[in-house]
């Protein structure tokens, strides 16, 4: 970018952005120093820096909240769902962007969509553990990927349909030409311009069905069954005073996320920098 | 075009694996959950009668719905200007032009994401109690009835405002450089290119953003729950919570089922209108 020297204006700029750091830093900060933390420190000073090390709030935390065995759970529900979505989602999308004006079925569907969006998720939760119970899959992984993707892809297609908007026909069309069908030109030549929408919708779904709560909640009671964030409800209500082991095991618990997140944040960059959206 | 017949049916065919899915987990249990709302179901027994009209007709005398009505449109209001405020402030500052502080600041805005409302409420309870009270020598902001509502926007935006920051700052980076160079050439100084090519271009990213902010302020249950659980005295109880309330607590499903349908018709209606809205306003490039 070429910007003309401003000297005065850089250095409000760099200010406000230092101190937009900082306050979005704090949080997570105490969080991290009160890990670190017996309780007679914690009760002494919040913002002192611990001791030393002190480890056994981790140890502790994993323990009492069977870490290895939510986290696998987690990883069983969030990673299918996320791919059942990008698949189902960016098919659905690019219909609508590219018929929905000439059809009034798909326009109807992304109104449907639309309007589910507003849902809120308490007028489902009865009628949904109902149809659970009935069909036995209360309790059940594959049951609750069914759930997580069936409540997101009205939100992803949505992305998808503006990001589709925004990439020329002619691409498209030039293969039709060529005799490709529709299915196939989707595959082949859309599908990967895509990429920078699939990476945002898999990045932030990945975020969110790891966090889902409300679905979780009343779909997966039994220990054996309860992901990370089921967990952790039950955990900080039990733990409600020991700030320092309930800390260590949330913060535990966010590096899956934190360093996916990592990963994802490259491809997001680089899609919006490859100009894919430019026409 | 040139397969007519079969691309008639490709489009539908596009959209069926995922309108099975959506059927399924929304579609089919909003219709049940009609059903319930017209009955007399406690949400546990067996048998439930039918009773017409009743619980719809009840709304309108219930005295309890009316604090969490207003507290909902405070929530909304507050939490959807704040909201995209500060996430179209965010995405301003990490397209500007500290190229390398960008990157770490994009990280640091977006990390609060990663964490569930479950966990940022009680990260943020335990702030209000121990930190923010002191460094200000007030009471815990959330105990306070007046402040407890912008206490947990508050909370809700350092959760959320990584996401509607993502969307406006592809928007801007997808605004072409050049348009920036004309207007300079033309004239215009740095607020006139911000009101008059950033805002216009930046309409698309506005209609997802405002429109998806405001819906789920409307909605707010998670963060609110675990953060006050409604309280201090209901001062920040939202529908949503109510309708919580009447399956869990008060064991009146029907009821309470008739409420937050009303509420989605209401949420509809206001979300379909935001949307189109900002989508009339949307400029093509």
């Amino acid at each position: 970018m070429k910007h003309k020297k401003n000297m005065p204006g850089d250095v409000i700029l760099l200010l406000l952005m230092l101190a937009t750091i900082v306050i979005f830093v704090i949080p997570l900060y105490l969080a991290v120093l009160t890990a670190f933390k017996s309780k007679p420190e914690l009760s002494r000073s919040v913002l002192a820096l611990p001791e030393g090390l002190y480890l056994e709030n981790f140890r502790e935390g994993m323990r009492r909240s069977d870490f290895f065995h939510s986290l696998r759970n987690s990883v069983l529900v969030t990673f299918p769902s996320v791919i059942l979505i990008v698949l189902c989602a960016s098919m659905s999308g690019y219909s609508v962007a590219r018929h929905a004006q000439k059809t009034a079925a798909l326009q109807l569907l992304d109104k449907v969509y639309l309007a589910s969006l507003m849902i809120p998720f308490q007028i489902l939760m009865i009628p949904v553990y109902r149809i659970y119970k009935a069909l036995n899959l209360l309790n059940s992984l594959p049951g609750m990927v069914l759930m997580l993707t069936g409540t997101s892809i009205a939100y992803a297609s949505f992305l998808y349909v503006g990001f589709v908007k925004s990439i020329p026909r002619e691409i498209e069309e030039s293969a039709y030409m060529d005799g490709c069908s529709e299915m196939k030109t989707f595959w082949i030549i859309t599908f990967p311009l895509l990429k920078p929408v699939s990476a945002t919708v898999a990045a932030l779904h990945v975020m969110w069905l790891w966090n889902d709560f409300n679905i979780s909640i009343i779909l997966l009671q039994k220990e054996m069954v309860r992901t990370i964030t089921v967990k952790q409800f039950y955990f900080f209500g039990q733990y409600t005073a020991e700030y320092g082991l309930a800390f260590a095991a949330a913060i535990v618990s966010m590096i899956p996320v934190i360093v996916c997140f990592a990963f994802m944040q490259k491809y997001i960059v680089n899609g919006i920098a490859a100009g894919a959206v430019k026409s | 075009m040139y397969f007519p017949m079969k691309k008639k049916l490709t489009k539908y065919l596009f959209v069926l694996p995922g309108f099975c899915f959506f059927a399924f987990a929304m579609l089919i249990p909003f219709v049940m959950g009609i059903n319930i709302a017209f009955t007399d179901w406690d949400g546990v027994a067996a048998s439930y009668q039918y009773v017409g009209l009743k619980n719809f007709m009840d709304i309108f005398r219930d005295a309890r719905i009316r604090t969490p009505f207003f507290n909902t449109l405070e929530f909304a209001l507050i939490g959807t200007v704040v909201g995209n405020v500060v996430s179209l402030y965010l995405a301003m500052l990490i397209n500007s032009k500290f190229e390398k502080l960008n990157h770490i600041s994009r990280t640091v805005f977006f990390i609060p994401v990663c964490f569930s409302s479950v966990l940022t409420a009680f990260l943020w309870k335990f702030l209000y109690r121990e930190f923010i009270s002191d460094l200000f020598g007030t009471k815990n902001l959330l105990g306070n009835p007046f402040w407890v509502i912008p206490a947990i926007v508050v909370i809700g935006v350092w959760n959320g405002a990584g996401i509607n920051m993502l969307i406006y700052l592809s928007g801007l980076k997808n605004i072409p450089l050049e348009l920036y160079e004309a207007s300079k050439v033309d004239g215009a100084n740095a607020f006139q290119q911000f009101t008059r090519v950033t805002l216009p271009l930046l309409m698309p990213a506005f209609s997802v953003c405002v429109t998806l902010t405001l819906t789920s302020w409307l909605k707010e249950f998670a963060t609110t729950l675990s953060a006050t659980g409604g309280g201090p005295g209901g001062a920040s109880r939202t529908v949503s919570i109510y309708v919580y309330e009447n399956l869990y607590k008060y064991y009146k499903a029907g009821y309470g089922q008739a409420v937050s349908f009303l509420f989605s018709l209401c949420l509809i209606v206001i979300g379909l209108c935001v949307s189109s809205f900002f989508r009339k306003r949307e400029v093509e490039l």
